[in-house]
């Protein structure tokens, strides 16, 4: 057994022939891998799966190879929590199969093709005996991936892998084939919009960063991910860290500007981990510096990790951030595209926003818009979280039905759970209930009925959740991450959680629902950033869809879930404390 | 790795830490201070007033100015932690799948809230507002190096306990660190 050594890459690329000619020694490379007379196992190794025993996994394939024609290679997750570990192996002259949920005792007898109950899928067009295609599975039947295209298929550790399967050639077309306007033109034809949240046209975006013209102009990434409802971010870095990479790079050059940035979250070491090798494969390959591939253009990168405060992923906060201060947002105008990080032009978009930006130049604006809805196009990076049967990160087309995704994608609930709610958009909306699940999953349809896309996280909750006490762990989450900076939402929302508490405890009024109602409005209306003016929607949207249960608290005294300490003296914790 | 509070912090290490930290600019100084707490934080577990006064000489700033970071950033302590260190997720999935409870145990039998250490100095919990990324296990903890989950309140406090015993077990035999990440039960 030979164990795939990532080639580092050693030689600085110094024109455009010189990448080309690389990138067809690493083409005929990946092309053997596959063609050769060897067993290829691939381990999905990412946080999630280490959490799950993963690399317990990864030695037993080492060990299980040993004197024989075999390489064990590492990818990264794939996205398919339930599965994990995971392996796929390649067996000469036969297409790869997917073993799931896999013990180190068993990889020997799954290598040996002893196991073949364990399989999960073939990735072929035709089943492999009794394994049937990985794409009839309803967890992949229903995704389209372009963002994920690579992720769990190369080395995220390997540049050569990422150039093999067409990282960077996106970059090379911007670099010499492609004026600034028109790669921009192509991001304004696919319309493709923000996936922070906001759902902003990133053209636009583009185009003002472009045109500015203060020196030097930033680009930055945000990667920070500090929301408690979603896993996406963090999993493209792991997986597939040269796409981020050539989109902040594309970026850069298509606005002019001198220097990217990615503001990864702290919390996530592997994903910062992956992302700092692939800058430094990519700038000792000649892709970032001075002169880069002969273009006469220049562009320099930098690195940033944030400190666990969900505030820092609001724009003007992050800035703040980077620049070593409190991470504190500031009021608008002056926008970040005139003056972001230390005072100069920046442009910021979302990993996943960025990420999508390659296949975009490559394909074309046209191509992009044919994938999706109207107004929403492209897909869209989704996670799941509560009591269903097959969780994990899809790409799927923007207008899926949130049905579509609960009961066939993500599998449905597990036994004994029943289906009582979806909370959307986070902790900036609201939830939704069974007569909305066949509404489509794009920017503006869930908005209508008080949910939201925002970044895609969806969490299903059951009959064991009280809308009461939900209220208060999303309230609270607010009134925790508050930077404190403006009086409504320092103070607002603490208030909103000392009446959800009077009414847990089973002591509240008929005139809170009112009180927390105008309350909110203060929150609403007053506060300066983003998290404040949001702050009340879920626990507004709680009370619209789940009235009876808060008058159950307050007129009744009875939390219907058992949930609250309904006439508890006992000092008892919520959610938050 | 973490270091507990009777080991201390070896301020040598600190600055060797430090110099791998080399500003072009004073703009870039500034840049670089977060990543320099952080450092300094994942290796000893925490910031002391001592190590802020290294790195705000080394990157040109106040020590009031770092005193302000840390206290701002979660993910900061100022105080040494426990021999044992447990994140315990509190994001959503871990929300609706009963991380309160285990909030709500650790507090009746430990007396240990979000950033507490027990009087005993044997286990550190900081409460995680995002997600830890293993929704699918929820609710579920990082003990050290290791992860578990589908908790209940009692079988977290199993893993703890065992955690505890585990390490006094290695203290007086000296065999291999509990945290050792290939046995990783979850
Ligand atoms: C409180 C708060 C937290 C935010 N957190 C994030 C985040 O973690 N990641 C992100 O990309 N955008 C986040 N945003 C949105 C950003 O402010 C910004 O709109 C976005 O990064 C722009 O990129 P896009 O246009 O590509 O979506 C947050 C906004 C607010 C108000
Ligand atoms: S709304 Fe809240 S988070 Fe935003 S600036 Fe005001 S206090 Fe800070
Ligand atoms: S499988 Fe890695 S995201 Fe869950
Ligand atoms: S919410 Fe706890 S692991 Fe995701």
């Amino acid at each position: 057994m030979s164990t795939q050594s990532t080639t580092a890459a050693q030689t600085r690329l110094s024109s455009r022939a010189e990448f080309e000619a690389y990138r067809e020694r690493a083409e005929q490379r990946w092309a053997s891998l596959w063609n050769g007379n060897q067993t290829v196992v691939s381990v999905g190794i990412g946080s999630c799966s280490v959490a799950k025993g993963a690399l317990d996994v990864l030695a037993a394939c080492e060990t299980a190879l040993q004197g024989q024609a075999g390489i064990v290679r590492q990818v990264s997750c794939d996205g398919a929590c339930w599965m994990e570990p995971w392996i796929e192996v390649k067996r000469p002259d036969q297409p790869p199969v997917i073993y799931g949920n896999l013990s180190p005792d068993e990889i020997p007898d799954v290598l040996a093709g002893r196991l073949e109950e364990r399989a999960i899928g073939v990735r072929a067009e035709k089943p492999l005996g009794a394994i049937l295609p990985l794409v009839s599975h309803p967890f992949f039947k229903h995704q389209q991936r372009i963002v994920l295209a690579n992720v769990g298929v190369i080395d995220p550790d390997s540049i050569e892998d990422a150039i093999a399967r067409g990282a960077y050639s996106a970059y090379l077309k911007v670099l010499f084939d492609l004026s600034g306007e028109e790669a921009i033109a192509e991001l304004t034809a696919s319309n493709l919009r923000g996936r922070g949240g906001a759902g902003f046209p990133a053209g636009i975006k583009w185009e003002s960063g472009r045109k500015a013209k203060a020196r030097p102009k930033f680009v930055v990434c945000n990667s920070h991910e500090g929301e408690p409802n979603v896993y996406k971010d963090r999993r493209i870095h792991e997986g597939d860290p040269h796409r981020i990479l050539e989109g902040i790079l594309i970026a850069c050059i298509a606005c002019g500007a001198e220097r990217g940035y990615n503001y990864i979250g702290g919390e996530y070491p592997l994903a910062i981990k992956r992302f700092r090798r692939a800058v430094q494969d990519a700038e000792r390959l000649g892709l970032i510096g001075k002169d880069v591939l002969g273009s006469g253009k220049n562009v320099a990168f930098r690195v940033r990790t944030g400190g666990g405060a969900y505030i820092c992923g609001e724009g003007s906060a992050l800035m703040y951030s980077i620049m070593g201060v409190r991470g504190q947002p500031r009021t608008k105008p002056p926008r970040s595209v005139e003056e972001g990080i230390w005072k100069r032009p920046t442009v910021a978009n979302n990993t996943e926003t960025l990420a999508n930006v390659p296949d975009i130049i490559l394909k074309g604006g046209e191509w992009y818009a044919g994938i999706g809805t109207e107004k929403s196009k492209g897909t869209k990076l989704m996670t799941i979280q509560g009591p269903l049967k097959t969780m994990g990160l899809v790409e799927v087309p923007m207008g899926i039905t949130l049905r579509t995704l609960i009961d066939e994608v993500w599998g449905g609930m597990r036994d004994g759970h029943q289906f009582k709610g979806i909370q959307t958009g986070g902790v900036s909306a609201g939830p939704l209930k069974e007569e909305h699940l066949d509404l489509p999953v794009d920017f503006d349809s869930l908005t209508e009925v008080g949910g939201m896309l925002g970044s895609g996280g969806f969490a299903v909750f059951d009959q064991h959740v009280c809308a009461v006490d939900y209220a208060r762990y999303l309230t609270a989450f607010n009134r925790y991450e508050s930077c404190s900076k403006c009086v409504p939402c320092r103070l607002g929302n603490p208030a909103l959680v000392e009446i959800l508490d009077r009414i847990r405890l089973g002591r509240g009024s008929e005139s809170d629902l009112p009180l927390m109602d105008r309350t909110s409005k203060h929150i609403v209306e007053l506060s300066l950033c983003g998290l404040g003016q949001v702050a009340p929607a879920p626990l507004l949207g709680m009370m619209k869809m789940y009235p009876e249960e808060f008058r159950a608290h307050i007129v009744d005294g009875v939390c219907p879930s058992g949930v609250c300490p309904i006439s508890s003296d006992e000092v008892v914790l919520a959610a938050g404390d | 790795m973490a270091h507990t509070a009777e080991a201390g912090i070896d301020l040598a290490v600190v600055r060797e830490l430090m110099s791998h930290f080399k500003p072009q600019d004073h703009q870039e100084a500034q840049e670089l201070i977060l990543s320099a707490l952080q450092e300094i934080n994942e290796h000893f577990g925490y910031v002391s007033l001592e190590a802020a006064e290294i790195v705000a000489e080394h990157l040109d700033t106040t020590v009031n100015r770092i005193y302000g970071l840390l206290t701002f950033y979660a993910d900061f302590r100022t105080e040494p932690r426990g021999r044992h260190f447990m994140l315990l997720c509190h994001g959503m999935s871990c929300y609706v799948m009963g991380s309160q409870q285990l909030v709500q145990d650790l507090k009746d039998r430990y007396g240990v809230g979000d950033g507490d250490t027990t009087p005993d100095g044997e286990l550190t919990v900081q409460v995680v507002n995002g997600c830890l990324g293993v929704c699918d296990r929820a609710p579920i903890v990082k003990l050290d190096d290791s992860f578990y989950g589908d908790l209940t309140p009692d079988t977290l406090n199993d893993v703890i306990q065992r955690a505890i015993a585990a390490r006094r077990a290695t203290e007086d035999t000296d065999v291999n660190p509990i945290n050792d990440r290939r046995s990783n039960p979850a």
